[in-house]
């Protein structure tokens, strides 16, 4: 699913960098003072998950 | 304890058989409907569940797409054929609310949700005509920052929240409709009326008629489109304005355009006269801004929303030239 910040709504593959986990965090965590540990978390996972 | 019926509908003629009669509200997602029902604002009597309705995305075999009404917000957006033929619609829909309300939210509720001002929601303390006809309206001398500048009344300034009818009024889409008696089909540009002296009556729809699918008709125009919106904070709030834009050039000029405006008014905004004032022009920054303000020559903003008028000058021209370079490149 595209979302707020993809630039190419027709690419089958939207690579998940630092604005796109940062977006797709909103409604699912609060962000208050942690969200930068917390997008390095999901990057972290991320990478590691072989996705 | 406030009595409430609850059932499921099998299809669209068991929806309306099951809606006759009483205070009965069609119920899709639910963002917004069990919200105004848990502040008092909606007090319906039955609920017919319509999510099992028809939530299939076609083409309707003139390139265009029927989407039906039960589809959730989601799988519109992140369907192919509307992000390449109508980007701005899929632009539209991924820029409102969260992941988790897109995901419940249909397509027929997002055209019928309510609008968010305060004090619509606020049935304690503050007076609301479309809440309570012929009460008197507090937004109009009250906290107005997110109210109308266009196509508002002496009876109501408030706003039409959606993000997706703004790129449906640009598509010109068709609203396929249902009742006991008929099907007939309204323009999306005809479903929400302006308030006048009822703010209390938002749409075209008649009792108990049933938002059936949405029609998009075929676009060449549509496939150069984008939407952008305006507002407090990147994510989540609503547009304080948005724009709905589709534009083809000819050369230097503009050949063609769609336009639609959020966030400004009781409904979602098509912009007939900026589109007058662009087709056939050099499209250039000059044009684009002379058509925003053929487009906002009416606007009558309330002493805290004077900002939504430069701030729609400035977003609408923004929005052309992106176009307009798109185009180009």
């Amino acid at each position: 699913v595209p979302s707020h910040v993809t630039d190419d709504l027709a690419a089958t593959e939207i690579a998940l960098d630092h604005d796109e986990l940062r977006e797709r965090m909103s409604g699912n965590l609060c962000r208050c003072g942690a969200h930068n540990g917390i997008v390095d978390a999901i990057a972290e996972v991320y990478a590691g998950s072989g996705a | 304890v406030i009595e409430l019926a609850y059932t499921r509908a099998a299809d669209a003629a068991d929806a309306i058989r099951r809606a006759e009669g009483d205070n009965a509200k069609y119920l899709g997602g639910g963002t917004n409907l069990v919200d105004l029902m848990r502040e008092n604002v909606e007090i319906p009597s039955a609920l017919v569940d319509v999510t099992g309705l028809s939530a299939a995305i076609e083409d309707t075999g003139d390139g265009g797409l029927m989407i039906g009404a039960a589809t959730r917000n989601t799988a519109v957006a992140e369907h192919r054929a509307v992000r390449t033929r109508y980007p701005m619609l899929t632009r539209a829909i991924v820029a409102g609310a969260s992941a988790q309300i897109r995901n419940m939210a249909t397509v027929g509720g997002n055209l019928l949700q309510r609008t968010r001002c305060t004090y619509f929601y606020d049935t304690e303390g503050a007076r609301c005509n479309k809440r309570s006809p012929g009460e008197g309206c507090d937004a109009i001398e009250g906290f107005n920052r997110n109210h109308a500048i266009l196509g508002a009344s002496p009876a109501c300034v408030a706003t039409h929240p959606s993000d997706m009818c703004v790129a449906l009024a640009a598509l010109d889409a068709v609203v396929h409709l249902r009742g006991a008696a008929r099907e007939r089909t309204v323009a999306l540009c005809d479903l929400h009326r302006l308030p006048e002296d009822h703010p209390d009556v938002e749409t075209a729809l008649e009792p108990g008629e049933l938002i059936t699918a949405v029609q998009l008709p075929s676009s060449d125009l549509a496939a150069h489109s984008t939407y952008r919106k305006v507002r407090d904070r990147s994510s989540y709030p609503f547009a304080l304005v948005s724009v709905a834009a589709a534009l083809e050039l000819d050369g230097d000029a503009v050949a063609d355009v769609r336009i639609a405006l959020g966030g400004v008014a009781p409904k979602p905004w098509r912009a007939w006269r900026a589109e007058e004032a662009l087709r056939g022009r050099p499209a250039t920054v000059a044009t684009f801004v002379e058509a925003a303000d053929a487009e906002l020559a009416d606007a009558r903003p309330l002493a805290g929303n004077a900002f939504k008028v430069e701030l729609a000058r400035r977003t609408l021209a923004a929005v052309l030239q992106q176009l307009t370079d798109g185009a180009r490149r």
